[in-house]
């Protein structure tokens, strides 16, 4: 006992899952992937966003803190030059900085709140600048407007300066840590973007595998397949029934495979079985041909020596048999007739035997050919015969002579009683074919029968009345099959009937 | 009762949405009672320890304080006091008499200074309390070898000084009558100089030779050393410097008697021998403000 290793069991239960199934779960697959690559790149992208976002706004943080040590020496440097000169318009811009300061310290606090230590060293800042306008620079205007020597006196001693320094120096603090705040956004934000290059890149790659991974797969798992069994159904078309395909799959192509085998198998068996019992009645035909051909000709010798004893009789002996003689004839009637028969069958056997002697003959002359011998006849039943242009056909002259005779002869003979035969003959284009016909006026038949009369010895009608041994259609239908064509009849009971057939054209 | 504080509370917050624009200020956010008492202080050591006296003694009794120091000279800090920029800070009366309210005639004592001062500012809106012991009077002081040099013991004895005198001092000691105004009028040092420097740093000056004499205090610590001789003023030229803090009466009004008895407590136990201890501790021997009145309080019983 062995084993199957783990690998072709999992094949085999790959196998066994259904297409349908294999191709939502890659699909799924594909999408479960699509979307996380998505969901990494927002991630990035935001992340970018977000630190583009608040390093721009440490970017205002600076902004406004350098705006409001510009406010800050605008107050010092006014607050100087009036104590020194005692001119109001040196406070013009100090005031309008004092005016200006306390919304741009909300501002910074406002544009760092993001970042608590920042926070505190803005508000401490906010909190050294107003003691900064409240305890120093307003004050001392005051002092200014009252006592200037006083105030002058004050000016010299820097402290405004000196405060505005320990300001300044914890506005350096504020900035350095906003820039390293920014720098540290910054390349953070640039890891950032270039992870997210990263992923989309490598997403896209991978996107990129799994379409053409998932592409190979269904080349390999459903187009191949469907194109083997497409080549098979071609082959099957122009005729190979031995075409077969794999079918060792447990998926929906599996059973597409095998349900194009049973297919197969079965068309194979039908046709054996045809070709069996074509052959089979090929044979027997061949056979029965060959039977009545042997057999009329090996009647004919016996049918000839009774033949002549009967006439040999009647010759030596006719005096001695006295009324004898009538049975003597009787003899030869019944022989003659037996001749005829023979000859009609020994005919049919040849008919569609042998080879075609092809040429082009115009249908006139034949149909000339077949009224010279049927003169007589025509003549004794005063028929009239009514002869269209006809085609020239390539076709055996001897065999379609024989059909026109018949058919022509079958006309004038089903006639009605008193009245006179009319039979036309014309012919049609169909094709590489031409279709000719002849009517007559005659009795006429059954659509039934119509169908039948085609078959050997079948008589409609009793030999009494219409004379005819009943082969003559169907040898008709022998040589128009071996040319090619077919041949029918229709007709009205009492009016008449047509007789078509096909027989190939001339060559152009 | 706890109903009636939650509909308290609630009637606040609508007001508080729906009413005025103006942001609360931060002093009074999210507490009941007054802002904090703010106290500044001068540009020098000694303001610093009163400062921190005062302060602290308060913050024992429960009060709230916001300490500003080193505001600057008189004219600075009592501006500022006028703004409204502060509430209160300790002023030498002699030097608010001069200096800000312009007095030049020197008051007969100490209480007649107290009182005329206090009349001034409660025609400002403020008012002194009560008065320190302890003077801090201006002073000149030399250092010993100078003055056996030049045979020093007064300050009339400057003007032997070839050259004229150079005098480490505060800016404000050049445009002042407790300056070279009253040097000038009442001594006739018409050469002396002012070098104007930071409060503190004049001994300095005078230990290295940079000044020939110092404008100081004398309740500073420097002078305990002996490595200093103080100058008589015969003349009268600097007056005699007790402290009482000046006190918008707003703040005292939102602040109670009580914060007054505390401040009061503070300045009565404040005598010169006790200042010139802390301000040794302090300026000589390098000890913070606030532990060496913390030291004082406790010893004091004050906190």
């Amino acid at each position: 006992m062995t084993r199957a290793p783990e690998g072709s069991r999992l094949v085999r239960r790959t196998l066994r899952t259904p297409i349908t199934t294999r191709v939502l779960l890659l699909s799924a697959a594909a999408a479960v992937l699509i979307g996380t690559v998505m969901v990494v790149l927002i991630v990035a992208v935001t992340g970018q966003r977000d630190a583009a976002r608040s390093a721009f706004r440490s970017q205002e943080a600076l902004a406004a803190g350098n705006q409001l040590e510009k406010s800050l020496l605008s107050i010092e440097n006014g607050v100087r030059g009036y104590v020194a000169s005692r001119r109001e318009r040196f406070l013009d811009p100090a005031n309008e900085a004092l005016a200006s300061y306390p919304g741009e310290v909300r501002r910074l606090t406002t544009l760092v709140d993001d970042d608590p230590g920042q926070q505190a060293r803005a508000q401490e800042i906010g909190g050294e600048i107003d003691d900064y306008v409240k305890l120093w620079a307003r004050p001392l205007i005051g002092v200014a407007r009252r006592q200037p020597a006083q105030a002058r006196s004050i000016v010299i001693t820097n402290q405004g300066r000196l405060r505005l320094d320990r300001i300044q120096r914890d506005f350096n603090g504020l900035f350095a840590r906003e820039r390293a705040v920014i720098n540290a956004r910054e390349k953070r934000a640039e890891q950032g973007s270039s992870r997210a290059i990263g992923v989309g890149a490598g997403g896209l790659a991978l996107v990129i595998l799994v379409t053409l991974g998932v592409t190979l797969y269904l080349r390999r798992a459903v187009v191949r397949p469907v194109v083997t069994v497409a080549a098979a159904t071609g082959r099957l078309a122009a005729g190979e029934l031995s075409a077969r395909v794999p079918a060792r799959r447990h998926d929906e192509l599996g059973d597409l495979a095998r349900g194009f085998n049973t297919m197969a198998d079965s068309l194979q068996r039908s046709r054996d079985e045809l070709e069996h019992s074509n052959a089979e009645l090929k044979r027997s035909n061949a056979e029965l041909d060959q039977f009545a051909s042997v057999t009329s000709h090996d009647l004919q010798a016996p049918l000839t020596t009774i033949s002549m004893y009967a006439e040999l009789i009647e010759r030596r002996h006719a005096s001695d048999l006295n009324g004898g003689m009538a049975l003597v004839d009787g003899i030869r009637n019944a022989t003659q007739e037996a001749r005829t028969l023979i000859r009609d069958l020994l005919e049919y056997s040849r008919a569609g035997r042998g080879e075609l002697a092809l040429e082009d003959v115009p249908a006139g002359d034949m149909v000339t050919r077949a009224l010279e011998a049927l003169a007589g006849p025509i003549e004794a039943a005063g028929a009239r015969v009514t002869v269209a242009d006809l085609p020239i056909l390539r076709v055996d002259r001897a065999g379609v002579c024989r059909v026109f005779q018949n058919l022509i002869g079958n006309a004038v003979k089903f006639r009605v009683p008193g009245r006179p035969p009319e039979v036309a003959i014309g012919a049609a284009r169909e094709g590489a074919m031409w279709r000719l016909w002849i009517r007559d006026n005659g009795i006429g038949m059954q659509p039934a029968d119509a169908e039948r009369i085609f078959e050997p010895f079948k008589r409609l009608h009793g030999e009494e009345a219409y004379p005819g041994t009943g082969i003559g259609l169907a040898i008709c239908e022998r040589i128009v099959s071996q040319h090619g064509g077919r041949i029918w009849a229709t007709s009205t009971p009492g009016a008449g009937s047509t007789f078509l057939f096909t027989l190939p054209a001339a060559e152009d | 009762m706890r109903r009636l504080g939650l509909l308290l509370a609630v009637v606040l917050v609508a007001a508080g949405c729906g009413g005025s624009s103006r942001p609360a200020s931060p002093t009074t956010a999210g507490d009941d009672g007054p802002a904090p008492l703010r106290i500044g202080t001068k540009n020098f050591a000694e303001q610093f320890l009163l400062g921190e006296l005062y302060k602290q003694a308060l913050e024992a009794k429960g009060f709230r304080v916001e300490l500003k120091e080193n505001i600057g000279s008189s004219e600075i800090i009592h501006q500022a006091l006028a703004d409204g920029a502060l509430d209160m800070y300790p002023e030498y009366i002699g030097v608010l008499l001069s200096e800000v309210a312009n007095v030049r005639a020197r008051p007969a004592s100490p209480a007649a200074a107290y009182k005329r001062a206090q009349a001034f500012e409660r025609g400002n809106g403020f008012m002194l309390l009560g008065m320190t012991p302890f003077s801090d009077a201006n002073a000149l002081a030399v250092t010993p070898g100078f003055a056996r040099r030049y045979h020093l013991r007064g300050i009339g004895d400057l003007a032997q000084v070839p050259g004229g005198v150079r005098i480490g001092a505060p800016p404000e000691f050049r445009t002042r009558f407790e300056g070279l105004v009253g040097l000038t009028q009442r001594y006739g040092l018409r050469d002396a100089r002012a070098q104007p420097m930071a409060i503190g740093r004049q001994y300095a000056a005078l230990d290295s030779g940079k000044v020939d004499a110092a404008a100081v205090f004398t309740t500073d610590g420097q002078l305990a050393s002996g490595r200093y001789v103080v100058l008589d003023d015969p003349r009268g030229v600097f007056g005699t410097q007790h402290v009482a803090p000046i006190i918008s009466r707003a703040a005292l009004r939102s602040h109670g008697p009580r914060a007054q008895a505390v401040i009061d407590a503070v300045s009565r136990r404040l005598t010169a021998a006790a200042m010139q201890r802390m301000n040794a501790a302090v300026q000589l021997r390098g000890r913070a403000s606030a532990d060496v009145a913390d030291e004082f309080l406790r010893g004091a019983g004050l906190k």
